[in-house]
């Protein structure tokens, strides 16, 4: 995995995240925003995307479960026959944003939707984030031409 | 989500896109973070002056795992930053770096400091250095001072004032 960071984990960058998020909306638009996203999740996320490019979603499934798990969320991830499920029933940035009395930016899961959507560009892999509700989504990334 | 701990990698992508549209946009937006970091430590600078600004690094080195030296003197702050995380995460990216990513940290923590009635003065060092010398001070007349001395090397050097 490309990055792999340790020691303390410094939750308070969510709270800049939502803060950024609703600058860029309400200076520069949603395209923006998700140009931004997409920007990172190819170039920041090289390593994944190139991996994901070739079929190999390992990365991507290691990069979910360690960041997850560092930041203590509550998920499950799947894999099966090409499928790949990643369910979050407690997103740890939503939860400290939340926990902090901040207002959650009404784009703040634009983040997760379009990291994912740029990760899976110009690769046989295709996503889609389904919001379920405050802190609760389910990531679905699928193999083309897979049943 | 994007981790707590790629941060700063975003925060890059988006110094990089500010700096390409006209005007200021990067200061625009720093005095935005700033505004938002008011929530965590201008109280405690107001109430407690250089003890607060202290702690609340002192606090900030543990979290964001800064090899850094505080050192609080009777009417100055020091901070030395050995290593900055933020700079070094910036380094260590398949994305490439924004050439005034170490601004930010003046930019932001600037006004907050004015707003506290202290001066602040940085030596970065150089933009590709991961090392950072700064200095807050109550009385104006010492941070013009080590400015001034400063200014005579071939540091690069932001302030507050």
């Amino acid at each position: 995995m490309r990055y792999k960071d340790r020691g303390e984990v410094h939750k308070d960058f969510h709270a800049a995240t939502n803060m950024t998020i609703d600058y860029i909306v309400d200076n520069f638009g949603e395209d923006a925003l998700a140009m931004l996203f997409r920007k990172m999740a190819t170039d920041v996320y090289k390593s994944i995307h190139d991996k994901l490019k070739k079929g190999d979603a390992s990365e991507l499934i290691e990069h979910l479960k360690y960041y997850l798990d560092r930041e203590k969320g509550e998920y499950e991830i799947s894999e099966n026959n090409g499928t790949i499920i990643c369910e979050i029933s407690k997103c740890p940035a939503v939860e400290h944003i939340i926990k902090s009395g901040l207002t959650l930016s009404p784009h703040f899961c634009r983040q997760t939707i379009e990291v994912n959507a740029g990760l899976c560009e110009g690769t046989p892999w295709k996503t889609k984030t389904e919001l379920l509700g405050c802190g609760k989504c389910r990531q679905v990334f699928k193999l083309e031409n897979q049943q | 989500m994007i981790p707590s701990d790629h941060f700063v990698r975003f925060y890059n992508e988006v110094f990089k896109f500010l700096d390409k549209q006209s005007g200021d946009g990067l200061s625009k937006y720093w005095l935005a973070v700033s505004k938002l970091q008011e929530n965590f430590c201008l109280e405690n600078f107001q109430k407690d002056g250089l003890r607060g600004m202290y702690d609340y690094w002192n606090h900030i080195r543990i979290e964001e795992n800064c090899d850094m030296t505080l050192k609080l003197n009777e009417d100055f702050l020091e901070l030395i930053m050995h290593k900055c995380p933020s700079l070094s995460k910036v380094q260590d990216n398949d994305a490439e770096p924004c050439a005034k990513y170490c601004e930010h940290c003046v930019g932001w923590i600037g006004p907050i400091i004015s707003k506290c009635n202290y001066y602040m003065v940085c030596d970065i060092h150089g933009r590709n250095v991961p090392t950072c010398h700064s200095w807050i001070f109550f009385e104006k007349i010492k941070a013009e001072q080590k400015k001034a001395e400063l200014n005579n090397s071939d540091n690069t050097i932001f302030s507050n004032f």
